[in-house]
């Protein structure tokens, strides 16, 4: 699902955020990417995702070769790869069921059948009666799932989160991780990035650990 | 093809939701542009109606061609048949002196000083309608003539239609130019306009982009807007300029009800109405690719 094959990037400014990394998920995987903040998890996820190209090396997502893609089907192709931000991204001038349809609404879906998708993702991460609500209504436990519904209501093979419990207190991440994980079950590939024990605890998947942008040593690839 | 059809739908209501969201801003601007777009319509209704007063008038060159006064009626019928020999003519008619003298005196106040001459001063002459309104063959005609036996002198009397000619087409030239100039300006205006729209959408734009928009998809409700306020101002323009067109039309019959049958203005046709309002459109579209392109890519260079 996803291949990375000595892997660097460099930001303009010089800053190496990534270099050598070398790791695959497989389909229907899930796995934690974790590390210090600045190890470079975010940076990975972004590539994994179609958000950024890399600098050297080549990332393979959905048996496509984003660094040979151009711009249209680059964005074409992160249509069907679900990111959850770890900033949320979500726009303050809409409310939740509005931001939920972005995706759909991109993918030009006719409003019916999108009206019945955006329920259920609410639905399913438990927001359903909060569809008028406006961003700033919600909690920050809220914003995340509401982040998360925007994610899923494509029906992406794969999903991708940064830090998607950060900034959550114990209760609310163990929620998010749950809901993760019912993802996964569903068959659904699944990279998320996380510096929290207790999740990775209670994910109990495969870890790929980064230090300084390279991957840890030790780590099985 | 019906998704196709869909994001294009969307893209239009997207638009239309976007101009109702501020009615007064964007009446203001569509009148604004309506009124730069009707200035050179305006110009070209007041040429072309000036050209076809102008056309009431008889225009059809002629050249008067005046005999000696010593010359007799067998030289004047000589006369006659080589110019009936010339292609270009199409017609021939002979003034006698007499019927030129009794016309003047009939015409202007000079019959006392007319009277008071011993003898008819005016020559027997033949006035010649051509065929052709071209300057340079009148001139050849004009040139050959005056060397014909007992003709003293030749006047081609197609100076003023050349003129007129002349004055049309400087005046059509410096429409054009205006109408290039404010079309420019029109453009630039839609471009200002679109890419304020899309600085105050720049959250939208980057959250869609990152989930999979393309540049198509994030262009296409600002095409729309620009189009739209094109649309909308050209029809404005055509309301403006008619609305003048019909009050300079009444102001006309009012201030010279003697010439109102050959002074009158030509507004435009449908087809050129047509013409106008899809210019228009063409020029916001113009104007909103421009301004959404060079600030997405400001947006890139930023990030």
């Amino acid at each position: 699902m996803i291949r990375f094959s000595a892997v660097a990037k460099r930001y303009p400014g010089g800053l190496e955020a990534l270099r050598g990394v070398s790791f695959e998920v497989a389909e229907g995987e899930m796995v934690a990417v974790t590390g210090h903040s600045g190890a470079g998890k975010s940076t990975l996820l972004k590539l994994a995702a179609g958000i950024e190209r890399a600098s050297a090396g080549t990332v393979v997502v959905q048996g496509q070769n984003v660094g040979a893609l151009g711009e249209s089907a680059l964005a074409i192709l992160r249509r069907r790869i679900g990111f959850v931000f770890q900033e949320h991204k979500l726009l303050f001038d809409r409310n939740a069921f509005e931001n939920v349809a972005l995706p759909l609404r991109i993918c030009g879906f006719p409003a019916q059948e999108a009206a019945r998708r955006v329920h259920a993702a609410l639905d399913k991460v438990g927001l359903l009666g909060r569809e008028k609500a406006l961003p700033v209504a919600l909690s920050g436990g809220e914003q995340q799932r509401l982040c998360i519904a925007r994610a899923i209501v494509n029906r992406p093979m794969m999903l991708v989160a940064d830090e998607p419990t950060g900034n959550l207190d114990s209760d609310y991440a163990r929620a998010i991780v749950d809901l993760f994980a019912s993802f996964h079950q569903v068959g659904v590939t699944v990279l998320l990035a996380t510096h929290d024990e207790a999740s990775l605890a209670r994910l109990g998947c495969r870890r790929v650990a980064l230090a300084a942008g390279a991957l840890a040593a030790g780590e099985p690839a | 093809m019906r998704r196709a059809l869909r994001l294009h739908l969307h893209a239009l209501s997207d638009a239309l939701r976007r101009i109702a969201a501020q009615p007064l801003a964007s009446l203001f601007s569509i009148v604004v542009l309506g009124a730069a777009i009707a200035l050179p319509v305006l110009a070209a209704v007041m040429l072309e109606s000036a050209i076809a007063t102008a056309a009431g008038f008889d225009m059809e060159p002629h050249v008067s061609v005046y005999l000696t006064l010593d010359a007799t009626p067998d030289d004047a019928k000589r006369v006659e048949q080589a110019l009936r020999g010339q292609p270009d003519v199409a017609a021939v008619s002979f003034v006698p002196r007499a019927q030129a003298l009794a016309e003047l005196q009939s015409r202007t106040h000079l019959a006392e000083l007319l009277a008071a001459l011993d003898r008819n001063p005016l020559p027997d002459a033949f006035t010649v309608r051509m065929r052709t309104p071209d300057a340079a063959e009148l001139d050849r005609a004009r040139s050959a003539w005056s060397r014909l036996p007992k003709v003293d002198q030749v006047v081609a009397d197609f100076e003023w239609s050349r003129r007129l000619t002349q004055w049309a087409d400087l005046g059509e030239r410096v429409l054009l130019a205006i109408a290039a100039l404010l079309s420019a300006a029109v453009a630039f205006i839609v471009a200002h306009l679109i890419r304020l729209q899309v600085l105050t959408r720049r959250e939208e734009i980057e959250v869609s982009q990152l989930i999979g928009a393309t540049s198509a998809d994030v262009r296409r409700p600002f095409l729309y807007h620009g189009a739209l306020q094109g649309l909308f101002a050209g029809a404005v323009a055509l309301a403006l300029a008619a609305a003048v067109a019909a009050w300079a039309a009444h102001e006309l019959s009012v201030l010279t009800p003697d010439y109102a049958a050959e002074l009158k203005v030509v507004f435009l046709g449908p087809m050129e109405r047509v013409a106008l309002v899809g210019a228009a459109l063409l020029l916001g579209l113009a104007g909103a690719w421009a301004g959404v392109s060079r600030q997405l890519r400001r947006f890139a260079a930023d990030r």
